[in-house]
């Protein structure tokens, strides 16, 4: 691993904070970053790695922040990288928002913070329940008495302290699905995927054990039963506290839960989705003069669905003015500075059909940059409902004084940002 | 915070932290140190305050210390005498009751970095390896491998002490053990791993988080099972790691599989494949650096085992807001995984990218289309010529580029690219391009109609023209087409000529063009010669396919920093320029970043290459590293014609070497067994051929490593009768060596191996 120091830069390079963990590349290194990394961009060699003689800029920007490990050493790139996504989760945890002002407003604590999740290079804390327990936003909090040490330390459970009382037990399990389908201009469905997550609220008292139940393909031809729908899985990872050897062996999820909210499981299936939501568009563009935009969507789900919040991105030239709208249902906003019309609709049945036509004005003096042709978005939300039809068939909850709770489970079915189609375009 | 108004700032931040009454006042005194460390976290120089700053840190509250503890392990080297003085007080909160506070002294103690506190901080360190609390035993463990980097000598008994506590009951402590361990003794080559050692790690793997895991992993691909029983139990015992999702603990794995079954093929074969879904998995993950770290592996993989991800090539096709170094990088491993019933779909999706917006992508995209042209020459060309069509002329230059570099290898497809090449010159605006085009016109110029107009354009403007690179092309296409076309040419070479040498500033192209120019004088024939002697021989067919690599050429950066550094403008840069100073296979080189220390393998195990070559003499061994590449290899052979000085510190020989068969009918099995003994075949000529040649080389190495020489060599089978036909029907392989530098011993042993090769392989091919 060892990454020499962590290096948090505002946009323009400026050192906002910064921890030298082994002292063997020299601070003022750091200088040739920006400068390194506009070069690089001029040149269009722009890479997450850049050295400068034997020091190696490991980068990633997160809002409007840069994130530098520095490093001489010939070191693990993928755990270095995996870090640096730690302290952004970390502090995004800490400060609901990691931006340059929240590291102005909390240096304290992001010092403290620094200190724990790394130590002579190497990460050490790095679970952010656990930080919050000895490390908190109100320091005056943090009194001498407080002498609470952290349950790791006890090495029980590493992400769930002692100790924990609710008057009412609950768990929130929410299935939520975004899927994400490639259109190409011809109307055939390049690729399409699934990405399913499950995500848990957990409010319960004290150490419960929990098994969780799905309508999972091998799990159901292990045992023989072969009933009802069933789902295939692939790339499925958990959060640590699931025990990995018994999903293994008998695809049994079980686990101690974290407290409060915690992603359980992650998982992707690889079918052939046709697109919930059908866009087809004509756009017309006279040079020198105007942009006709038509565009029809079609629910292509099941009557009784409704999709919420239904958002058609269409994407239009720079230089476009004078926006006309007329749409069949929902309105339509220009969005200047994204360059994109955006169609949204409160509310979308299935099988229903909806059109929007748009006009926009070009100036008479043509645009000289070229410029790409993005695709049409769809963004959308269907509840009550998944796409790959996964179920959980059951929430068992154990704790040793007996208590009884309950799961509540609630299904999400989203765009996952690309429902893409290129543009149908005449002319 | 003005920073002009430091001094300011400082002097009234000194006031206030020696104040008695805000002293008193424990939440007005953190204020004041806190203000101190914002100003030093704003760039301020607050040095001026260490010793008010190490009073404020005698206090209860914990935060103030921890504040305070930064500051000082900012400051510290700059006040080594006043340091001193805060070692009492974190001595003092070593013993305190409550052990945040105790790690926190210990950590802050290890991290002043002064060599003159030494001594002060060993004593708490040892009293920290054995605290009850594994947070502060944590601590203690690394900050032994800082003192080491402040003190070279560790106690040996401190080591044995870390041993000990490989066994701790926390995990954390054990891999910091590992980690600290591995620091202290590096000379000696890291932490001793044996038998119980590797085994009590692998069964407490699943404790530990997932950097924990990452870092055993490492450290156990340095255990070698004593046999294959164990060597299997601990390969069963981490399948699940292996599929991990998290990628570092995936990539970790598969390196530790891949360095246990150095030996078993078969098994490191199954390891990749049981890995594919995870590591494509990592390639569609959300942050894109670790794409790009996936993709960069992948293409590592892909070097040992084409055929590995052939099947999931949609995996890689780009989406439209990816950064262009993913983008760059998914279009390399496309490449790779072009086979005949994806080429279509891969090519149709390279096309869209060729008109992309960004330069860049558009050029990676028709440098992709150009490397697939290699084996699928007909449907790439049709693509690129439909490209010119378009009359852009940063897309023109690219294609000219690709088409030029791909004609040098497919002499088959010079037809339709000269149709291709006519009207492209107005296009045309920077010098790469126009260069391409001109050697184009050069070596084609006899079935372009409009070759001699083009020329005369670019020679009627020469004047103005700056770039010398471009001038020189012009010189040479010039000569190449008055040699094919001379009726039409004679005049403006003559004008070209005698601007070049009366009025041209440049001394390289005043130089090229007297060469020319004198050459002339001796007489068409001899120009032919000189002109046309480098000419692509269609005969050296460019091995279609790069063999599949040994895995152990690039095991050792897997899972680390260098297959990122692999610049992917390299492949693209090394084709700039004519193709006969840059043949064209497409090897990744293996130069390494320098500063990196990566070692190979060879070097660190100087026996496995031994016993991996049955055939091998046991005064020599044979190595392929470091790689020679096609263009290196052509530079070195080409020498032999040229001077004197050149054979003073290089060997030639020629020898016989008689088989019973020559194996020309299968370069892959050839190919195979040279490998085996470390040979690297680097082309052949098509088996039906005659004469038959083989280019090939390698490495020798004394045993004891001291002197290493390189070999290239050629053989040749002219398949002509016997000049003294043995008995046995015998057929004798030419075989000419050169070495550098030279060592008569090493290359008879090179030639024996050589000749066993061949006497073992041929009669398994008949």
């Amino acid at each position: 691993m060892s990454a020499s120091a962590i290096f948090v830069l505002d946009l323009k390079g400026k050192v906002l904070i910064c921890r030298n963990y082994k002292g063997d590349v020299d601070m003022a290194e750091i200088d040739h970053f920006m400068p390194l990394l506009m070069q690089h961009e001029e040149e269009g060699l722009l890479s997450p790695v850049m050295s400068h003689g034997n020091v190696h800029f490991m980068w990633i920007k997160h809002s409007n922040l840069y994130l530098v490990a520095t490093t001489n050493k010939n070191s693990n790139a993928s755990l270095v990288y995996s870090f640096l996504y730690k302290i952004v989760e970390v502090f995004t945890e800490y400060f609901k928002e990691l931006e340059e002002e929240s590291i102005q407003d909390n240096f304290v604590v992001v010092y403290e913070l620094l200190d724990e999740l790394m130590d002579f290079g190497f990460p050490q804390t790095t679970e952010s329940k656990i930080l919050q327990e000895y490390i908190t936003q109100e320091g005056a909090k943090l009194e001498v008495a407080k002498t609470k040490v952290p349950t790791t330390v006890t090495n029980a459970v590493s992400w769930r302290s002692e100790g924990i009382k609710y008057k009412k037990n609950e768990v929130f399990i929410d299935v939520i699905e975004s899927i994400n389908v490639l259109v190409n201009a011809n109307g055939s469905v390049m690729s399409s995927d699934i990405v399913g997550s499950i995500k848990l609220k957990t409010m319960l008292s004290g150490m419960p054990e929990l098994r969780l139940g799905l309508n999972d393909r091998v799990l159901f031809a292990l045992t023989g039963r072969d009933k009802g729908k069933t789902v295939v899985m692939e790339d499925v990872k958990f959060h640590q506290c699931v025990r990995l050897s018994r999903f293994e062996s008998d695809r049994t999820i079980s686990f101690i839960p974290p407290d409060g909210e915690s992603e359980l499981m992650s998982y992707r299936i690889n079918t052939h989705v046709k697109p919930l939501i059908w866009i087809e568009s004509v756009i017309e563009k006279f040079s020198h003069s105007r942009v006709e935009i038509m565009v029809k969507a079609k629910g292509q789900f099941k009557k009784q669905s409704v999709a919420n919040n239904v958002e058609v991105r269409v994407p239009v030239p720079s230089d476009a003015d004078s926006p006309k709208f007329k749409t069949s249902t929902g309105n339509a906003k220009y969005v200047p500075e994204k360059n994109l019309v955006v169609w949204t609709i409160k509310s979308f049945p299935g099988g229903k059909e909806f059109l929007m036509r748009a006009h926009f004005g070009l100036p008479s003096v043509e645009n000289d940059e070229a410029e790409g042709k993005p695709p049409i978005t769809v963004k959308f939300e269907i509840p009550y409902f998944t796409v790959s039809g996964i179920q959980v068939r059951y929430m068992k909850i154990i704790e040793k004084s007996g208590y009884q709770a309950l799961p509540w489970v609630r299904y999400i079915t989203q765009s996952g940002g690309t429902v893409a189609t290129f543009l149908i375009s005449a002319l | 915070m003005p920073y002009l108004g430091g001094k300011e700032t400082v002097k009234e931040l000194r006031r206030s932290l020696s104040n008695p009454n805000i002293q008193t006042d424990p939440l007005r005194y953190r204020n004041a140190v806190l203000r101190v460390i914002r100003a030093m976290s704003q760039g301020l120089d607050v040095s001026d305050l260490f010793s008010e700053m190490v009073k404020a840190c005698a206090t209860v509250d914990v935060v103030q210390k921890k504040l305070v503890y930064v500051f000082l392990c900012c400051y510290a080297h700059l006040n080594p005498e006043l340091s001193l003085l805060v070692v009492n007080t974190l001595r003092k909160d070593c013993l305190d009751p409550n052990p945040m506070v105790r790690s926190l002294a210990l950590r802050s103690m290890t991290n002043l970095r002064l060599p003159s506190l030494v001594e002060y901080v060993e004593q708490p360190l040892t009293a920290g390896l054995r605290d009850r609390a594994a947070c502060v035993r944590r601590v203690a463990v690394l900050g032994w491998a800082k003192l080491h980097q402040l003190q070279p000598e560790t106690d040996a008994a401190v080591v044995n002490e870390l041993y000990g506590l490989l066994r701790d009951p926390d995990p954390v402590v054990m891999v910091n053990c590992l980690r600290a361990l591995e620091e202290i003794l590096k000379e000696e080559g890291g932490v001793v791993i044996n038998k119980p050692i590797a085994h009590h790690l692998l069964n407490r793997l699943k404790e530990c988080d997932t950097w924990g895991q990452s870092e055993v992993l490492r450290v156990l691909q340095r255990y070698r099972p004593q046999s294959e029983d164990e060597l299997f139990d601990i390969l069963s015992l981490l399948d699940s790691s292996l599929v991990s999702p998290h990628p570092p603990v995936m990539a970790a794995t598969l390196s530790l599989f891949l360095s246990l079954c150095s030996s078993l093929p078969a098994v490191s074969q199954a390891a990749m494949e049981r890995a594919r879904g995870p590591l494509l998995a990592a390639c569609g993950s959300g942050s894109r650096e670790m794409r790009f770290t996936a993709l960069c592996h992948i293409q590592l993989l892909l070097r040992s085992t084409p055929g590995l991800l052939g099947e999931h090539f949609k995996r890689f096709f780009c989406s439209y807001a990816e950064p262009v170094y993913i983008k760059q990088r998914k279009m390399q491993v496309l490449v790779e995984l072009v086979n005949d019933e994806n080429v279509l779909m891969i090519l149709e999706e390279l096309k869209g990218y060729c008109t992309d917006v960004n330069d860049d992508t558009a050029q990676a995209a028709i440098t992709a289309i150009g490397h697939i042209g290699r084996s699928y020459s007909d449907k790439c060309l049709e693509i690129l010529t439909g490209l010119l069509g378009l009359k852009q002329d940063q897309i023109t230059s690219a294609v000219l580029q690709t088409i030029r570099d791909l004609v040098w290898v497919c002499p088959q497809c010079s037809d339709t690219v000269s149709l291709a090449l006519e009207g492209c010159q107005d296009v045309l605006q920077d010098s790469q391009g126009r260069q391409a085009l001109l050697w184009l016109l050069g070596v084609h110029g006899e079935r372009v109609s409009s070759a001699p107009y083009t020329l005369e354009a670019y020679i009627d403007g020469v004047r103005s023209e700056t770039s010398v690179e471009l001038k020189m092309e012009l010189l040479t296409s010039t000569m190449r087409l008055f040699l094919c076309r001379p009726a039409e040419t004679q005049d403006m070479l003559g004008r070209l000529l005698h601007y070049c040498i009366e009025e041209e500033k440049d001394v390289c192209v005043r130089g090229q063009a007297l060469l020319y120019y004198r050459l002339l004088q001796c007489g068409m024939e001899e120009t032919r010669r000189v002109l046309h002697g480098r000419r692509c021989d269609p005969s050296v067919g460019v091995l279609t396919g790069r063999p599949a690599e040994p895995i152990r050429q690039w095991m050792s950066s897997f899972n680390t920093l260098e297959p990122l550094k692999h610049r992917s403008g390299e492949t693209e840069a090394a084709s700039r320029g004519s193709p006969e100073h840059h043949a064209s296979v497409p090897k990744p080189s293996m130069d390494l970043p320098d500063s990196l220390d990566c070692r190979w393998p060879e070097v660190d195990h100087p026996d496995s290459a031994g016993a991996a070559s049955p055939y091998t003499d046991p005064g020599v061994t044979l190595s392929l590293t470091p790689a020679v590449s096609p263009e290196e290899f052509e530079r070195l052979w080409m020498r032999r014609q040229e001077s004197a000085a050149e054979r003073e510190d290089c060997l030639w020989l020629e020898e016989t070497i008689r088989c019973t068969a020559v194996p020309r009918r299968s370069p892959q099995s050839l190919h195979a067994a040279m490998q085996l003994v470390n040979i690297q075949t680097l082309a052949f000529t098509p088996s039906h051929a005659l004469p038959w040649k083989v280019f090939l080389y390698t490495h020798t190495l004394q045993p004891d490593a001291s002197c290493s020489t390189l070999v290239l060599g050629e053989l040749l089978y002219t398949g002509e009768a016997h000049q003294n036909p043995t008995a046995d029907g015998e057929q004798e392989v030419k075989v000419t060596l050169r070495q550098q530098p030279p060592d008569i011993q090493a290359l008879r042993a090179f030639l024996s191996i050589l000749s066993s090769v061949l006497n073992t392989l041929s009669p398994e091919i008949i």
